[in-house]
């Protein structure tokens, strides 16, 4: 089963409390189906073992809740799965934030000097007899390492697996998504309150830290969640907020996202700081909101991204310099429709996508509408409400 | 003890009160390309977040590293050119100094499907058999891009970040002022009923509207029990610490130990002090001699720091200073660096062992986030943070002297 059969509005909430009611991620049933999946994919590529680095990868195979950094660090490895065993083992000195199934003899500790690491991986038991090592990604050092680590084990890519794992969501992958998407529209709501003219991009990352911490939830997927787009002159996306401040009348993108037990949504919407919206105000939002009704059409099982592309194409918009929509779970995840890339990727029934449209007048500024959806045998379900436009 | 004197300067050079930031990048670029001739190698390609802000000096927002991933800027800096070569969809996150020819569109490296941009993009730069040091690599990038002679890049970058230019010390300076005054709301915050994401909430919101550039780390709002075998379980029965902030609930008398850090021009700070829930926090006696302590250690090691001196007689410092216990978790140091990583070299007291302390001499421009940790069982402990910069003849404070709600004239 890959999809929630919730015909009702699900009631959502973060305490987990309410056993009966089937809108809650079951978090011991979440951790379980991922962990048979990830065994299913080892057997199917003949991975003896696997070693991850990329923390939503190492959040998918141990559930382990681990401290958040900004960022994306080189490989190391924080996660080694062995088929032979059925185990998983994790970097990690103490066992706060790690399930119950993963026993503390399954952890092996934090260490800054190369040879304890290695004597640490050694000692996990179906590694050093391993013929096939998968890795989502390396370093030169530690393709060295893997020499010695597992001698006759042929270094295979580890991370088509993964990614074909994470793709089709589970009932409670799911219970949280939609958890993850209320927390997104709360989020942009508290923005949205704080949009006048003068404020600035940096005020508005400070409300949405504001409010997302508020939510009881820790840190958000994405600090690009605001900017304010110019009355005159060239329109441009723009990813990083700084002190540019709202002119009175300024089209104001806000696209905050949220992450719930590890799963983000998303969303946006333009809203108007003052009270007359620019020349040709309207008609942008018209614009933006027919190519997200477009790309929301052609979101079905079996569509491609060159679908997507050409949906796009035919409400007259140029190809715009973000992507059209990206996977979503634990995290971002393939595929990456859009900027040249994931034409010939197929949509899938039970997978999740942000999609987006974003369009630019010059004297008038910019609009992106921006939703989470879930790809069912009926097309896309939102996940996120669609915001009304204001002006 | 003695102050260092004002006007300390790193290599001739006082420390400015705003950074050249033009000038910090050029510096940065002409050490990179240093390396790149005494290392023998053809060039660096570079894919995480703080390799591409060092040697670029691309501004990025803070990013779940599954998006920073994906959607990662690579950049490319090949030998004897003037500038680096950016690959990136988020071009108002290039610095204005770079050359327009220099900002090429995004790779996805993760991707398969860009196998032939890749290859086009390096053969653009650097011939078959090229020696190139990377800081991570793709599978993609293992498929496509046989054809070099790679290298590890820590090797690479390590060198060039470890002594800091006036201008980057300015930097992780101004990070760690604005961390300390957006505490101020967060410390205020502090009552019993309040969740550790509610801290997180104010010092957060406060640290973007001081000018904060990215968040760096989720806060650690960590309860420190009275007793270390009420913590949890840890595989070398020393303390756990840091576990990730969650909605824990913080009640009277609660002993909290912060770590947090943003990012201020592509600069780390690192906030770290202990704190009391409470409407009005008193530290008991034996709480404050705790703190003592801890200024006592921290004092010692500070007497002895200066170029030239290693960082075992830091240790040895710290360590005599504490009646022969060693102030610091097993699995961390007394001391580490910062710059565009939260922790980099040169680290103090880790597990790479005392011959490695030994022949790590301090050198001006290296920044010692000192972090000694005073437990005492039965009444929790005292854990801070003190950032210095080693200067030309000592060092030179890059972090505030309040420690509330233990306050001390020094």
């Amino acid at each position: 089963m890959t999809r929630g059969a919730i015909n009702r509005d699900p009631v959502l909430g973060t305490m987990g409390l309410e056993d009966s009611e089937p809108s809650r991620p079951d978090f011991p049933r979440l951790r379980n189906d991922r962990r048979r999946r990830l065994f299913d994919a080892l057997a199917a590529e003949a991975m003896d073992a696997l070693v991850l680095g990329r923390p939503a990868n190492v959040r998918y195979a141990t559930g382990a809740r681990q401290l958040w950094r900004a960022g994306c660090a080189p490989f190391g490895p924080a996660c080694v799965v062995v088929r032979e065993t059925q185990r998983v083992h994790l970097l990690s000195v103490w066992d706060e934030g790690v399930p119950p199934e993963i026993d503390h003899e399954d952890l092996y500790p934090l260490t800054w000097n190369p040879a304890n690491l290695m004597a640490a991986l050694k000692a996990i038991p179906g590694v050093a007899g391993a013929r096939s090592v998968g890795t989502d990604g390396l370093t030169p050092m530690f393709a060295h390492s893997l020499r010695d680590l597992a001698p006759s084990a042929e270094l295979v890519d580890g991370a088509p697996a993964l990614w074909r794992a994470r793709r089709t969501k589970t009932t409670d992958e799911l219970a949280c998504l939609r958890t993850a998407a209320a927390l997104a529209e709360a989020a942009l709501q508290g923005m949205r309150q704080r949009v006048e003219p003068g404020v600035s991009e940096r005020q508005l990352v400070a409300a949405y830290y504001e409010c997302i911490g508020s939510l009881g939830v820790p840190a958000p997927p994405s600090e690009s969640v605001a900017f304010a787009t110019p009355t005159r002159g060239t329109v441009s996306f723009r990813f990083v907020p700084g002190d540019r401040r709202a002119r009175d009348g300024a089209l104001v993108v806000l696209c905050p996202g949220a992450i719930y037990a590890g799963y983000e949504a998303d969303v946006g919407t333009t809203v108007l700081a003052g009270a007359s919206a620019p020349q040709g105000a309207g008609a942008l939002a018209d614009r933006c909101r027919r190519g997200l009704d477009g790309l929301l059409e052609a979101c079905h099982p079996g569509a491609t991204g060159a679908d997507l592309s050409r949906v796009w194409q035919q409400t007259g918009e140029r190809l715009p310099p973000v992507v059209l929509a990206h996977g979503l779970g634990l995290g971002v995840e393939p595929p990456v429709v859009g900027l040249g890339r994931g034409m010939s990727d197929v949509l899938v029934e039970g997978s999740v996508l942000c999609v987006q449209s974003w369009v630019g007048e010059e004297g008038t500024g910019g609009c992106l509408e921006r939703a989470t959806v879930l790809i069912t045998a009926d097309g896309a379900e939102l996940l996120t409400r669609r915001v009304p436009w204001a002006f | 003890m003695d102050q260092p004197a004002m006007g300390a300067t790193v290599n001739g050079r006082s420390i400015p009160d705003r950074p050249d930031l033009g000038r910090m990048r050029a510096e940065r670029f002409a050490r990179l390309q240093e390396i790149l001739t005494s290392q023998e190698l053809d060039g660096l390609v570079l894919l995480g977040s703080s390799a591409v802000t060092y040697a670029a000096g691309l501004a990025a927002p803070g990013e779940d590293s599954g998006r920073a991933g994906l959607f990662r800027p690579v950049v490319v800096v090949a030998k004897g050119e003037p500038a680096p070569h950016v690959y990136t969809a988020a071009r108002d996150g290039v610095p204005p100094d770079l050359p327009y020819e220099h900002v090429h569109g995004p790779l996805f490296p993760d991707l398969d499907e860009s196998g032939e941009d890749l290859m086009e993009a390096l053969s653009a730069h650097f011939t078959a058999g090229s020696r190139l040091a990377v800081d991570d690599q793709t599978h993609p990038m293992l498929r496509h891009l046989g054809a070099y002679a790679w290298q590890d890049g820590r090797a690479a970058l390590a060198p060039a970040k470890l002594c800091k230019t006036p201008d980057e010390l300015a930097c992780i300076r101004e990070a760690q002022r604005i961390s300390e005054l957006a505490m101020v709301d967060a410390l205020k915050a502090l009552r019993p009923g309040v969740r550790q994401t509610d801290l997180s909430a104010a010092f957060l919101r406060r640290a973007f509207e001081l000018g904060a550039s990215a968040g760096s780390i989720d806060p650690i709002w960590q309860v420190m029990p009275p007793w270390k075998n009420q913590g949890p379980w840890t595989s070398h029965g020393d303390l756990a610490y840091p576990t990730a902030t969650t909605d824990r609930f913080l009640r009277e008398d609660d002993v909290i130990w912060v770590d947090a850090g943003i990012l201020w021009e592509g600069y780390v700070s690192d906030y770290g002090r202990t704190w009391i829930t409470g409407a009005r926090p008193d530290p008991t006696p034996r709480q404050r001699a705790q703190f003592q302590r801890w200024r006592y250690v921290v004092d010692a090691a500070l007497e002895v720091l200066k170029p030239g001196v290693s960082a075992g007689a830091l240790c040895r410092a710290a360590t005599e200073a504490n009646d022969g216990v060693r102030p610091w978790m097993q699995h961390f140091y007394l001391a580490h660096g910062v710059g565009t990583d939260s922790a980099e070299m040169p680290l103090v007291g880790t597990d790479l062992g005392p011959d490695f302390d030994e022949a790590q001499k301090m050198e001006p421009g290296m920044v010692v986030v000192l972090e000694p940790v005073i437990w005492d069982d039965g009444a929790s402990g005292y854990r801070a943070e003190d950032i210095v910069a080693v200067t030309d003849f000592g060092w030179a404070p890059l972090s505030g002297p309040t420690y509330e709600p233990f306050m001390v004239e020094r």
